[in-house]
């Protein structure tokens, strides 16, 4: 060791002595450098919004990276400023305004601004361009921006939540460069420009895209890494092995790999970091198809559901069951959330009761995993005396049927949002086109109506619970697992934020 | 010659457009519809119908067969419903790792079939040919999948001599070009040349009771010599035919092996296009590999000629 190697050793520990003094709460010292290698499942398609519509997980992380949003979600799941300030929003919720960080600029070197930001949103939105993402914004009226440093936000319907879902790396959220987009035309979607840590270096379709430390980032210091290498694995086994020689740094994964996942967890040299989200996969029940007409029916079906031997043949157990629909990452906690128990004799009496014979349809995604869990139930409601017939159809066109209410039980899924009010207002509200049970009543509506433009999240919280328990005691729809999310990484990799949204974002990460 | 050839490359034009119509057919029935796909399940049946509309989907199917098959023979195979890129772009920039993987393990397969084939017919019920044909028995029924996942475990995970996944283009690197090629082409090589082996040892038990055998044998040849050169070409027809056939399965098996090896070529472009409904590039693909089969077997007919002078005679 030299001795000014020495001296600069002896010196980060004084500071790293000093630095909880100096109340930074860095309880780590932060290594700088290296480059960290993530297997990703899939290639990404790009990143012009126009041009693939909606990010899928894969684009996410890699747009964690190159772009920024105006918000963060630190790990309590609170909104945080990030490319905005400080916000604040009008009496009604409809109006929000961002006070936007100054001085930061694109990597093509052009200026953010409040204009950056309206032009992201006007493209989007523009009915010339066709954009698939709009629809996700469709609660947004228009962006204003009267000052460089203010956007304002005008929405339709009331969003008490709207920094926490901003936070979201999504083709709506993210912020891109007016200039490069207008400038580049056609390429612009595989040549992306943003404000965010690492710059794309170079990017082979199908191999790799090589991001690098973004030199001039306005959060000086940051990142620690000084490059990051995106690498789609679509086979999980083979990723688990790149994993295991050292050519990846950190995988993606989902919990249908679960050996791996188990093996990881007894490995020292790997962590597994796992999240466990605000959605679920879910069940609709049409309540105007007869059998399902009768409530004891449907109580019936959920009754008859052993939630932990479901986890257990599908994924080993690590499939967390749901008994409503917020999650555990959601900030909605319910100490009542009105959950049917698991109660085989009950199901029983129940079908018994109703008297008729019951048999219907379940639609199945034709996949060896809808496959699987399609039998599953089908064993549940054997037990109970219910006879169940699988369809298969293919995933798109179980929207299809879903919507034209061309089914008796179909799959669903509840995405991940920092707030329930989009979905549970699309779902269970009368006359919403994906309220799939056909089903409507007064309390259910007017309990969606007041939790939407309540503020204290006390209050609603107690209007969601009584969603749920309103929707748990009709049996209307009924719950799977919650959305869970894994990355397995080499122990040495740390500072991982958790994994909203089932995005890894490895920019805050460093090497130890 | 001439003759034979222009009648082959007649009978290779209708071929050609009956893989068009199936390829457009296969690709519209499939289930599943891409305007869906693509707006994601929260979408509202107008967004849907709109999306339809602007992609032309709601267009007669005949008229959309048409406007494609214009298309293509004016080079023009559309572009990516997904990501705009064109699809000739995308297949061509992914196909040199596709060839050199199939190349590869065509090569390797013959590498393996060829001398032990010879070696078995020569001493056709011997031990070494029982033991031969059982592993090939046994190899058969090891699907590739798994075969790759053995091999990486074997070379890349336990002794670390291979990349596990992986491509590094050839002009890069050379060396790392083939070490991130010789698993996977391995693993296609290992499916292909049981196959190989038994239709080339059979055969060549047939033609080695050949009079002109027995013949030479009595002239004094070498034993090597009459294996090599007067029994193996008569004996390789066959071999030549199925190999140009396997093309097709080594195709199927390169969908497979390129995702597991994560190697970016067209069998990964198909995979993904298929997940993501994104027709346009699925039919290019389709069309290009099954035209690449059609021409290869081509090929193949053109060799028969070349190694059977009574096939090119009989077209005079």
């Amino acid at each position: 060791m030299s001795r000014a190697v020495r001296f600069g050793v002896m010196l980060t520990g004084i500071l790293m002595l000093a630095l909880p003094l100096l109340g930074s709460g860095a309880a780590q010292a932060q290594k700088r450098g290296g480059s960290l290698t993530v297997g990703l499942e899939l290639d990404i398609a790009g990143f012009d919004p126009l041009k693939v519509g909606v990010f899928d997980t894969s684009a996410n992380m890699a747009a964690a990276l190159l772009f920024d949003t105006l918000t963060s979600l630190d790990d309590k799941g609170e909104a945080q400023p990030k490319l905005a300030l400080s916000w604040s929003h009008a009496e009604d919720y409809k109006t929000w305004t961002f006070k936007l960080r100054p001085g930061v600029k694109f990597h093509d070197g052009t200026v953010f601004d409040a204009q950056a930001v309206k032009f992201n949103i006007d493209r989007q939105k523009d009915p010339k361009n066709k954009c698939r993402c709009a629809f996700y914004i469709a609660f947004l009226k228009e962006v204003q921006a009267p000052d460089p440093l203010t956007a304002i936000f005008v929405l339709t319907d009331p969003s008490v939540n709207l920094p926490k879902i901003m936070a979201f790396a999504s083709s709506n959220n993210v912020v891109q460069s007016p200039a490069a987009m207008q400038g580049r035309g056609d390429d612009y979607n595989r040549n992306p420009v943003g404000t965010g840590p690492f710059v794309l270096k170079s990017w082979t379709a199908g191999d790799r895209m090589v991001l690098e430390k973004n030199p001039n980032y306005w959060n000086e210091g940051r990142p620690y890494l000084d490059r990051v290498v995106l690498r789609p694995l679509p086979d999980s086994q083979a990723r688990f092995a790149s994993l295991e020689a050292g050519e990846s740094d950190l995988i993606w994964d989902d919990e249908f790999d679960s050996d791996n996942i188990l093996k990881a967890k007894k490995t020292p040299s790997l962590s597994v970091h796992q999240h466990v989200g605000s959605g679920a996969s879910v069940y609709a029940i049409n309540t105007k198809a007869p059998p399902f007409d009768d409530v004891r029916v449907r109580r019936a079906l959920v009754m008859a559901l052993d939630r932990p031997k479901w986890s257990q043949v599908l994924t080993n157990g690590l499939s967390r069951p749901a008994t409503n629909p917020y999650g555990e990452g959601s900030w909605v906690k319910c100490k009542d959330d009105g959950a049917l128990p698991f109660d085989l004799a009950k199901a029983q009496a129940l079908l018994k009761d109703y008297g008729k014979p019951v048999k219907f349809k379940m639609l199945v995604t034709a996949t060896p995993r809808g496959r699987a869990n399609g039998q599953v139930l089908q064993q549940f409601w054997k037990l109970a005396g219910a006879e169940m017939e699988i369809e298969q159809v293919d995933q798109t066109a179980i929207v299809t049927r879903a919507f034209a209410r061309q089914f008796e039980l179909t799959p669903w899924r509840i995405v991940d949002l920092a707030d329930p009010d989009p979905q549970m207002y699309a779902n269970f509200r009368t006359g919403s086109p994906v309220a799939l049970a056909n089903y409507s009543n007064p309390e259910l509506d007017r309990l969606l109506d007041h939790a939407r433009v309540t503020a204290d999240p006390e209050k609603r919280s107690e209007d969601y619970c009584a969603i749920s328990r309103l929707i748990n005691s009709e049996a209307i729809w009924f719950w799977g697992f919650q959305n869970t999310y894994y990355a397995i990484a080499k122990a040495k990799v740390k500072g991982l934020p958790k994994l909203h949204n089932g995005v890894i974002d490895v920019s805050p990460t460093w090497l130890e | 010659m001439l003759g034979f050839i222009a009648t082959r490359i007649g009978y290779l034009i209708p071929v050609l457009i009956a893989v068009t119509l199936l390829t457009f057919l296969i690709a519209s029935l499939l289930p599943g519809d891409l305007a869906h796909a693509m707006l994601g399940d929260q979408a509202t049946p107008e967004a849907v119908e709109a999306l339809r509309r602007d992609m032309g989907l709601d267009q007669p199917l005949w008229w959309r067969y048409l406007n494609w098959l214009v298309g293509i023979v004016q080079g023009d195979f559309g572009r990516s419903f997904r990501t705009g890129e064109p699809v000739l772009g995308a297949i061509l920039a992914r196909l040199p790792v596709s060839l050199e993987l199939m190349l590869l393990a065509e090569v390797t397969a013959l590498a393996i079939s060829i001398p032990l084939a010879i070696h078995c017919a020569a001493h056709s019920g011997g031990p070494f040919d029982r033991v031969v044909t059982g592993i090939a028995f046994a190899k058969l029924s090891i699907p590739n999948f798994m075969a790759a996942i053995l091999l990486i475990y074997l070379f890349a995970v336990e002794l670390r001599w291979l990349p596990a996944t992986g491509y590094v283009p050839f002009a890069e690197d050379g060396l790392g070009n083939v070490r991130a090629m010789v698993l996977p082409a391995l693993t296609l090589a290992l499916a292909e040349w049981p196959v190989l082996m038994r239709v080339l040892r059979s055969d060549m038990i047939a033609v080695l009771q050949e009079d002109y055998i027995t013949m030479a044998r009595a002239k004094g040849l070498k034993s090597r010599r009459i294996l090599f050169v007067h029994a193996l070409k008569p004996s390789s027809l066959t071999l030549i035919t199925v190999a140009g056939i396997n093309i097709g399965r080594l195709i199927g098996g390169a969908v497979i092996v390129e995702s597991v090896f994560a190697l970016p070529g067209i069998g990964r472009l198909l995979l993904g296009a298929i997940y993501t409904r994104d027709f346009m590039i699925l039919q290019g693909v389709v069309l290009f590999v099954a035209a690449g089969f059609v021409i290869v077997n081509f090929l193949v007919d053109m060799l028969y000629a070349v190694l059977d002078p009574r096939i090119r005679h009989a077209h005079r």
